[in-house]
């Protein structure tokens, strides 16, 4: 077998180096032979310089899969993407092939510890050609990073509204309560007479302990990674102390303003959960605060909301600062408690009747919010509402919108639904699907 | 097909269960329809004026905060105010309590017999159904409306008290009031509410179900006052309206012993002379003594049903009081303040 290769290679030489010269080939020769018709003079032309001989692999793979810039300002390389570009060489390594074979010298060490190794064959492995089939089908299709639904920040897989875990300990000092959100991660430019046009990432992060305890901070670095981490440390040493009312909300409405961002804050009861901007959201789970609504006029940019609502946070007032400021009793009346004063705080001094301005308000809300007033729309009815099917449902249901409720009367009333009609027609019952077990019984 | 019958069986017993659970309580319901009326009594302003004072009064209990019903819980308004206007809402809210603490009132169970207006023997037959006729006059009052009935016999009668409800309640709706009474109030359902100590709720809804009059509101609150009573839970009815007249069904029924018990232990002797006080008016009694305890001592000798605890409860008292004296001179003469 070995001697029959050697002699193909050798005739191919032959070929290659008399290739200018017509010379019959042997194969033609032996058809010659076969087929015993007088011997005829054939030509066969060969071109030895081409295109692929030309480049270097390298230069041709970058000609194929890529295009130049001017070319790219010419329109070319369109249909370029990088879907249909496939490598075929990876995974084909001389030496390496179906039949798993050791090639002292090519595939193998030719001398191994004090043993030369010999040339054999090892047990042939059947999931060879699926590896590479599968390899080559995942060329070219890039995955998307996939986040479990818990680590998803705002969108996707984007950072912002991402978890980034506590700041770095400094020194013997620990963050082990503390979470960090990022807010915003940017590219910004920056120009120099010496550099150019410099390109940098900024990322605006919180930090908080979700007990009252928080920061927020910007880092800029090279990269985006370096960049969150400079910001989360920097954040960790700008950490404000913030009020909470019993440990789950603001301790009264507020508004606040930072640039062109106005913030109205409502407190809430316990169960209302953050109905407010994803930044304001993001930052209150940061502070541990869980129930607030928040409305944001003018701009939403997210940096100026952050500023505007730890600034109103930082200025919130405790009842009995409210108490004195005002010089009056701050009184809460429940609903539930038949509206019975319960003083909450009161001044050193209490101001008299006669004492207070003419325009001078009481009302809590106001003073809350610093006498801005809220801008609120009146709610567009449904946009089904002038449907002809709507108003036939809303006709056909008429009939029955009551129905729940006296059926619910005549189950607590007769334990089955019955009224004073049912003796009279005793047809008209509820029906009961029968208890399978009972049939069976019955059968 | 076969099923058929099946479901009218489910039904029968269905309906079978729902009637029969029916069960006693251990308590007879005690009515007041003997022969003096209690009413002339309980409106008296000394008996009321006892009566709230032993109702002893906490604004913060009356004020607690309760569910109204509704989905969430009302948003509580903040308000600025001046002295003034502080005092003027607490006294706003003192009326209000006066209001919510108004003693339902204890009166004979009501006996009416309807009055027969005419017999007209010739319309016998004619109608297969009773004529009910109601005055709807606005700004009559329920108990002087007229309402009156033309049976199928012909007669034209007054309505009984049961259809004037029935009949005032469907013109004059009033919020709360159901034509058919809950079955929260048949026994076993009472008595499970009993047991969760869900008196409050049980009078609150009796109140609003039956008038004061009705036999079933007697039935109801009579049954409350002796598992109350019973159980020494008279803490769960403190100010609230009801105390009032838990105190005067006992009193009337000379059963007090367990509340002053309760009262000696708790080291209230003053609501207890009070108590006493209460029933020597309701039972034109005299129980001599000067001090209160001489009082409670001599009631525990002539009209007690359990003397030996009331002694001890008594005696306990009075040493608890002695050591407090001892305690108080030795803590003035420790401070060097001597009596003169």
């Amino acid at each position: 077998m070995a001697k029959q290769l050697l002699n193909v290679t050798k005739i191919f030489q032959k070929l290659t180096i008399n290739a200018r010269r017509p010379v019959i080939s042997p194969l033609l020769k032996w058809e010659d032979q076969t087929t015993n018709n007088a011997a005829v003079i054939t030509t066969n032309s060969t071109r030895n310089t081409n295109y692929f001989k030309k480049l270097p692999a390298d230069k041709l793979w970058k000609g194929i899969t890529s295009v130049s810039n001017a070319g790219k300002k010419r329109g070319r390389g369109k249909t370029i993407s990088k879907r249909n570009i496939k490598d075929l060489n990876k995974g084909q390594v001389i030496g390496v092939g179906k039949a798993n074979m050791v090639w002292p010298g090519l595939s193998a060490p030719i001398i191994r510890g004090k043993e030369l190794v010999q040339q054999q064959k090892l047990p042939e492995d059947p999931d060879r050609e699926q590896k590479l089939i599968e390899m080559r089908n995942a060329m070219g299709i890039s995955k998307r990073l996939k986040l479990s639904p818990i680590e998803r920040g705002w969108t996707g897989s984007k950072m912002p509204g991402r978890s980034i875990g506590p700041p770095d300990p400094v020194g013997d000092e620990t963050f082990d309560d503390f979470d960090t959100r990022v807010l915003e991660l940017k590219v910004v430019w920056n120009m120099k007479g010496s550099f150019g046009r410099t390109r940098r990432n900024a990322a605006i992060v919180v930090t908080g302990n979700k007990n009252g305890l928080a920061g927020f901070a910007m880092g800029r670095a090279q990269e985006p990674g370096n960049a969150l981490r400079k910001a989360k440390n920097r954040a960790a040493q700008k950490l404000v102390h913030i009020k909470l009312f019993k440990n789950h909300t603001v301790c009264h409405h507020f508004y606040t303003q930072f640039g062109a961002t106005k913030i109205f804050v409502w407190q809430k009861p316990e169960g209302h959960g953050l109905k407010c901007h994803r930044a304001i959201k993001t930052i209150c789970e940061v502070i541990g605060i869980k129930d607030l609504y928040a409305k944001v006029e003018g701009s939403t940019n997210v940096n100026h909301v952050m500023k505007a609502f730890f600034l109103g946070l930082s200025r919130q007032k405790s009842p009995q600062e409210m108490a004195e400021d005002q010089g009056l009793h701050l009184v809460e009346l429940c609903e539930e408690s038949y509206k019975f004063p319960n003083v909450i705080a009161s001044p050193s001094v209490c101001k008299k009747e006669s004492e207070t301005k003419r325009d001078e308000s009481f009302d809590y809300d106001q003073y809350c919010f610093g006498g801005k007033v809220v801008l609120k729309k009146k709610p567009l009815p449904p946009f089904y509402s002038r449907y002809d099917s709507y108003l036939k449902y809303l006709a056909k249901f008429d009939k029955k919108k009551n129905q729940r409720e006296v059926k619910m009367n005549m189950l607590t009333e007769h334990g089955e639904i019955r009224s004073f009609l049912t003796d009279k027609y005793p047809e008209c019952r509820q029906y009961y699907r029968p208890k399978k077990e009972v049939e069976e019984e019955e059968t | 097909m076969c099923s058929l019958p099946l479901v009218f069986r489910n039904i029968n017993t269905k309906k079978l269960t729902h009637n029969y659970i029916y069960r006693s309580l251990v308590y007879s319901s005690i009515h007041y329809d003997g022969k003096s009326d209690p009413g002339p009594l309980f409106f008296n302003e000394e008996v009321q004026s006892l009566l709230k004072l032993l109702t002893r009064i906490d604004y913060n209990k009356v004020f607690r905060k309760r569910k109204l019903g509704t989905k969430l819980l009302t948003k509580p308004d903040y308000q600025f105010m001046t002295d003034e206007q502080l005092k003027e809402s607490i006294n706003r809210a003192r009326k209000k309590a006066d209001v919510l603490l108004q003693i339902p009132p204890v009166v004979k169970v009501k006996e009416i017999n309807p009055t027969i207006l005419s017999k007209d023997s010739a319309l016998k037959g004619l109608l297969t159904s009773k004529i009910v006729f109601t005055d709807i006059t606005f700004g009559v009052q329920n108990a002087d409306r007229i309402i009156v009935v033309r049976e199928t016999d012909g007669t034209l009668q007054e309505a009984d008290w049961q259809l004037r409800k029935r009949i005032n309640q469907t013109y004059f709706p009033e919020n709360g009031r159901l034509l058919k009474p809950p079955t929260m109030f048949q026994d076993t359902y009472l008595e499970n509410l009993l047991d969760r100590e869900e008196h409050e709720f049980v009078l609150d809804r009796a109140c609003i179900q039956f008038d004061p009059d009705e036999p079933e509101y007697q039935r109801i609150s009579s049954i409350t006052y002796q598992h109350i009573n019973e159980k020494n839970l008279f803490h769960l009815l403190r100010s609230t309206r009801h105390f009032g007249s838990l105190v005067f069904f006992l009193v009337w029924n000379k059963n007090i012993d367990n509340l002053l018990l309760d009262l000696i232990e708790t080291s209230n002797v003053n609501e207890a002379a009070q108590l006493i006080a209460l029933y020597s008016k309701i039972h034109n009694t005299e129980f001599d003594g000067d001090t209160v305890l001489e009082k409670v001592e001599s009631f525990t000798k002539s009209a007690s049903n359990k003397k030996g605890a009331l002694e001890l409860a008594i005696q306990a008292y009075k040493e608890v009081a002695k050591s407090k004296e001892q305690l108080e001179k030795g803590v003035n003469a420790a401070h060097g303040i001597t009596e003169c």
